[in-house]
């Protein structure tokens, strides 16, 4: 049963479980029991499994730590110590690692020293050995991994790549057969992922091969839902999940949060002026704080606000950035001068979000959306260290839509509402490597490695028929029988119901070859005409781009062409509008829990505005007399609007600015998209080469991009017409000639036959031949071994993946469509880069009408499309061109609702 | 459809049929490619040979042809015979035997070696280019020799030519096709390849100085036409040049 402990522990409950020189290191150390000690020490001392979720700096190691060395002393004072390995701990960070490599260094030193001193000879006697600690990661030399294989220690420090090597490796499974815990750490960021996907499996497996039942205990941050989580850390028997208790003390730090924006009109404030107050607002932090840590979102954010705030405000040494282009070198440089407390300032991408210890952080600005509610409290909780300490954080925001999304994230974020997580279900790459691993483990049956496999979360609702289909693939099953010496991974018998090791290769190929991060490398941009090199991309930035998308590179602006292997090819393009911000593929994308309780906002603010307003748009006599015309004009906002916005944690310019956003696009539009209303708009601007059809779908990205080819497709096959998508986490625009006649029936058309079409289907006749297929397709078959990213001790080029996976692809599609790599390699961009499930749900309440939508006509954007519009200049720090654009499309819609100048 | 009164591109094959010599003309069929590939870290299952037989096969019984005309590339490695290329060379002569009809190679610059398998399985071997019945057939890495006052078509391979078409929504169509156009005056056929991975070079997307063939030096791409073959049909889709940039 998943159970949650509501009720702490007794301070001396809870130190009674230890025995006497571990409670008295304890006590000397620290003066109180922090949150989540006040259950672990008890609850591990009985081997309950436990998932602890707590923030930074509320002794989350001790927690799960005391009562093991507590055990593992007990041991040695029994003179039962033996050198094995008795717990591992396993952290996706390497820097962790060393780190808590350090922090139990101490105590083990320490406990054994008192322990010296009260026993004298008698630790001979005794036989009391010292409890012992090792890390293994890919960094260990050789002769260290010789050491452990001779003397192994007790506690074992790894990563989940190293924990499945070992798990193949005889003598040192010989090792742990009497393991007795694994810790798992940041198990928030494993559990969303098939990181962690192939951890779960490592560990099943793990479990399979020891003598006892392993206490698993499992560390994280704040994740949401909290039982899916100890399901995913216990994991299932005889289809139920294990046992396992809950304590929450994520919430034991209080936050300290404030919405705000640099000016008061967002709009018609210059850019010098916007930008010039932002630095002000960021330096006045610096400089009142002793330590503070700046979110921006992308890299390239991160190095200009490192490069303006030097320059503006004469910082040498004391301001640094760390985002995850840079050396490992620099950024452990980064960590330990914040650790030693002697940076006044860090910048950093993600990088910082979470794990390594980095001292005493006073305050967190966070420059645009963070887009979670998750990470924004994490990024925030990285303020005020100890765990009595409040976390300050302050979010600058500098457009509109940032402004409602951070202004409903932080309210969410105060009253708990998380975002979920998802773990990707039944992933057949990760499980290939892993039936390759197994059958080196030893000679199986079919349905006992099964049962294995399905106790692993992410397995537990697994099929027979796709298991079967990996045995058959594995085995090469798909080509002749004389061939399959080249194509066989496993040995298997059907007749027998068995399956083992193949060959002398297997084994190899196995260990060079495991782990589920696929090899990335940068793209050249060239000219496609003189072939000349431009500049770089990433290649997951490169998935994004369709023929015809604009993006800018150096300064430039180029469209994209065509791509093969690792170079992409373009054209200049001579217009002032990129598509694509060069950001895209980095920018996480809005959750959809986030996005619903956005569209909640909208609804309730929409209810009240309208009521002003009434639902007749541009009357301008109307307006005249009318309350909102009148506030906007002087910048009051009416009664309930305002109480309502007092409820919110932002600031008067912010009330003010949203009131407005909203105000506007009800006199423009009167129409108000929600979470419950779709508004489709048809902005026919006279100026432009295309119509666009916007769709204000606040769904969130990953179902945006689903709905949005849906559309495209849908739309498109009527009219027999090529059109053009972009999209983002708001909404989506669909851009047609102009000559192209487009009645609404024709849209209203597409979407009832949107609503009874197998979009599974139309999606994955689009799919097939993108970018974006090709290479989640490497990637998949180089998880599932069909590539080899390493193959007999050399490392192949990406470019050489990526041309063989193409020509693989279509081997794989010609043989059958239900291939195990080309299932997967859908599964993964349905589930894992799209939202297929919440797609059909959302497709399914318009179906109902519980989301109805309504078309409209505008002559310009409406406010609430303007994001949308200017989606390819977006850059949250440099934002000069877009800012142009935005007071461009803003002065036609003050125009039209007669407040124009 | 028909090419000329004499020359037919079967629908929805990479195949040429010429009816006064009663021959099936193909090239690249680059046999052996899988075993290739998988001696190098993919491993690719085995799809091209069956593939090609099923097209032959298919074109022997629409046209009753007696000969097919393999016009270089039959096989992949340029430097050694390969055993998978050996085993799948094997089975397509026996293909051959067992449909009765007689291949004839033109050697391409993959197909160093070729020579050995004239007498044991009496093939007819063409070193360089063969005139057969007026038709000038060679591979196409070098420029044709035997430009005699009789000749009515120049017929090449080794291009692998095809065209690229991209829509919006970021789905790109490849079609493999025939070029046509005229050499020095004399009608010039580029086959495209046979072999099932080869999708083939974009020729609409290719700047014409990285096409692989001399003859380009003496023929604009632009202005040969381009016949594609998809979905079970062939069709002409226009000159090379109006393709430039194509979206659908």
């Amino acid at each position: 049963m998943i159970e949650f402990v509501d009720k702490p522990f007794s301070n001396s409950d809870s130190l009674d479980v230890l025995n006497s020189y571990v409670r008295e290191w304890f006590t000397k150390n620290f003066s109180e029991l922090t949150p989540p000690q006040r259950y672990s020490f008890k609850l591990i001392s009985k081997k309950k499994n436990i998932l602890i979720a707590a923030p930074t700096g509320s002794g989350k190691t001790m927690s799960a730590f005391l009562s093991i060395l507590n055990s593992l002393f007990n041991k040695s004072l029994e003179g039962k110590l033996e050198r094995k390995i008795y717990c591992i701990y396993v952290s996706p960070l390497r820097s962790l690692n060393n780190d808590i490599y350090r922090n139990l260094g101490k105590p083990l030193e320490e406990i054994y020293k008192a322990i010296k001193k009260d026993k004298g000879i008698d630790i001979i006697k005794g036989n009391m050995a010292e409890v012992t600690i090792g890390v293994r990661t890919g960094d260990t030399s050789q002769k260290e991994r010789r050491q452990q294989l001779s003397k192994p220690p007790n506690i074992l420090i790894t990563t989940p790549e190293s924990l499945a090597i070992l798990i193949n490796s005889e003598k040192f499974m010989e090792n742990m057969k009497d393991l007795e815990y694994i810790v798992i750490d940041e198990i928030h960021e494993l559990a969303n992922n098939k990181r962690g996907v192939h951890l779960s499996l490592s560990v099943e497996r793990l479990q399979n091969m020891v003598k006892n039942e392993i206490t698993r205990i499992g560390l994280g941050a704040t994740l949401y839902p909290m039982e899916e989580a100890a399901k995913f850390l216990v994991g299932f028997r005889d289809g139920k999940p294990k046992d396992c208790l809950i304590v929450d003390a994520s919430w034991s730090k209080e936050l300290d949060v404030k919405a705000m924006s640099p000016v008061k009109d967002m709009i018609n404030s210059s850019n010098e002026k916007i930008e010039d107050s932002m630095y002000k607002e960021i330096n006045d932090i610096i400089k009142a704080s002793k330590t503070t840590l700046i979110f921006t979102n992308t890299r390239s954010g991160t190095e200009r606000v490192v490069f303006n705030l030097k320059r503006r405000f004469k910082y040498g040494e004391d301001i640094a950035a760390h985002h995850s282009s840079l050396s490992r070198d620099s950024r452990l440089d980064v960590e330990d001068l914040l650790k030693k407390g002697s940076l006044k300032c860090a910048v950093s991408s993600t990088s910082l979000e979470l794990g390594v210890d980095i001292g005493t952080i006073e305050n967190v600005i966070q420059l645009g959306s963070p887009k979670s509610v998750t990470r924004a409290i994490q990024r925030i909780g990285r303020a005020g260290h100890s765990f009595r300490a409040k976390a300050k954080g302050e979010m600058i925001v500098l457009n509109r839509d940032d402004l409602v999304e951070c202004t409903v994230m932080l309210d969410a974020a105060l009253k708990k509402h998380l975002d979920s997580f998802t773990v990707p279900m039944n992933a057949l790459d990760v499980l290939a490597q892993h039936i390759v691993g197994m059958s080196l483990n030893k000679k199986w049956n079919v349905d006992e490695a099964y049962g294995v496999v399905r106790s692993s979360y992410a397995y537990s609702g697994l099929e027979k028929h796709d298991f079967m289909s990996l045995l058959d693939y594995l085995s090469g099953k798909y080509v002749g029988l004389e061939s399959r010496h080249v194509y066989g991974k496993i040995w298997y018998d059907e007749s027998e119901g068995a399956f083992g090791k193949r060959g002398m290769y297997a084994k190899p190929i196995y260990m060079l070859n495991l782990g589920t991060i696929p090899d990335e490398v940068a793209v050249s941009v060239l000219l496609s005409s003189s072939k000349a090199w431009i500049g770089n991309i990433e290649e997951e930035f490169l998935t994004r781009l369709k023929p015809g998308d604009i993006f800018s590179l150096g300064g430039r602006l180029y469209r994209f062409e065509y791509a093969r292997g690792t170079k992409c090819y373009v054209s200049e393009a001579h217009t002032n509008a990129p598509t694509i911000p060069p950001w895209f593929s980095e920018q996480l994308p809005l959750s959809y829990e986030l996005a619903n309780e956005i569209g909640e906002f909208r609804a309730k603010m929409s209810g009240m505005v309208l009521e002003h307003t009434g639902k007749k748009r541009n009357s301008a006599n109307r307006m005249a007399k009318d309350g909102v015309y009148k506030a906007l004009k002087s910048g009051k906002i009416p009664k309930d609007v305002s109480d309502f916005l007092s409820l919110y944690p932002i600031d008067s310019n912010a009330k003010h600015a949203i009131f407005s956003y909203f105000a506007e696009q009800a006199l423009f539009a009167g129409a108000i998209p929600s979470n419950r209303f779709i508004v489709i708009e048809r902005a026919d601007m006279e100026n432009a080469d295309t119509n666009s059809i916007v769709f204000h779908s606040l769904f969130g990205r990953r179902i945006n991009d689903a709905l949005s080819r849906l559309a495209a497709i849908e739309v498109g096959r009527m009219l027999d017409e090529d059109i053009s998508i972009m999209v983002n986490d708001n909404g989506f625009i669909l851009s047609v000639g102009k000559s192209v006649k487009l009645s609404d029936k024709t849209i209203r058309d597409a979407i009832s036959k949107l609503l009874d079409d197998d979009i599974e289907l139309l999606l994955k006749e689009n799919i097939r031949k993108t970018e974006l297929m090709k290479r989640r397709f490497r990637h998949v078959a180089g998880r599932s071994f069909m590539i080899l990213r390493n193959y007999r001790g050399w490392k192949q080029p990406v470019g050489r993946q990526q041309v063989n996976a193409q020509i693989l692809l279509k081997a794989v599609e010609e043989m059958d469509p239900g291939f195990p790599v080309l299932k997967e390699t859908y599964r993964e961009i349905f589930n894992d880069v799209m939202d297929m499930e919440r797609t059909k749900e959302v497709l399914g309440r318009i179906k109902s009408g519980a989301i109805k939508y309504e078309i409209i006509k505008t002559g310009s954007p409406s406010p609430f499309a303007h994001a949308l519009f200017t989606f390819g200049h977006a850059d949250v720090v440099l934002m000069k061109d877009r800012q142009a654009y935005l007071k461009y499309l803003h002065g036609l819609v003050m125009k039209s609702i007669g407040l124009g100048k | 459809m028909m090419l000329t009164d004499d020359v037919e591109l079967l629908d929805g094959m990479p195949i040429a049929y010429v009816k006064s010599i009663n021959a099936l003309a193909v090239a690249d069929l680059h046999l052996g490619y899988e075993g290739v590939m998988s001696g190098g870290a993919a491993l690719l299952p085995k799809v091209n040979l069956s593939n090609i037989i099923k097209d032959i096969s298919a074109a022997i019984e629409m046209t009753g042809a007696k000969e097919v005309i393999v016009d270089g590339d039959i096989k992949n490695e340029f430097s050694k015979v390969n055993i998978e290329e050996f085993n799948e060379l094997y089975d397509f002569i026996q293909f051959g035997r067992s449909a009765h009809i007689s291949l004839i190679l033109i050697k391409g610059n993959h197909d160093n070696f070729v020579e050995r398998y004239r007498e044991p399985f009496k093939l007819d071997v063409y070193r360089q280019e063969a005139d057969i019945g007026g038709y000038l057939f060679f591979h196409g890495e070098e420029l044709p020799k035997k430009m005699t006052a009789g000749i009515k078509m120049l017929v090449m391979g080794h291009e692998h030519p095809a065209i690229g078409i991209y829509n919006q929504i970021g789905f790109k169509e490849k079609l493999k096709c025939f070029l046509y156009g005229k050499y020095m005056g004399v009608p010039l056929l580029i086959l495209p390849a046979m072999n099932y991975f080869a999708g083939g070079t974009e020729i609409n997307n290719e700047p014409r100085d990285s096409l692989l063939s001399p003859v380009f030096g003496k023929v604009n791409p632009d202005s040969m036409h381009a016949i594609a073959i998809g979905y079970g049909s062939t069709m002409d889709f226009g000159k090379v040049g109006k393709l430039r940039r194509l979206k659908a």
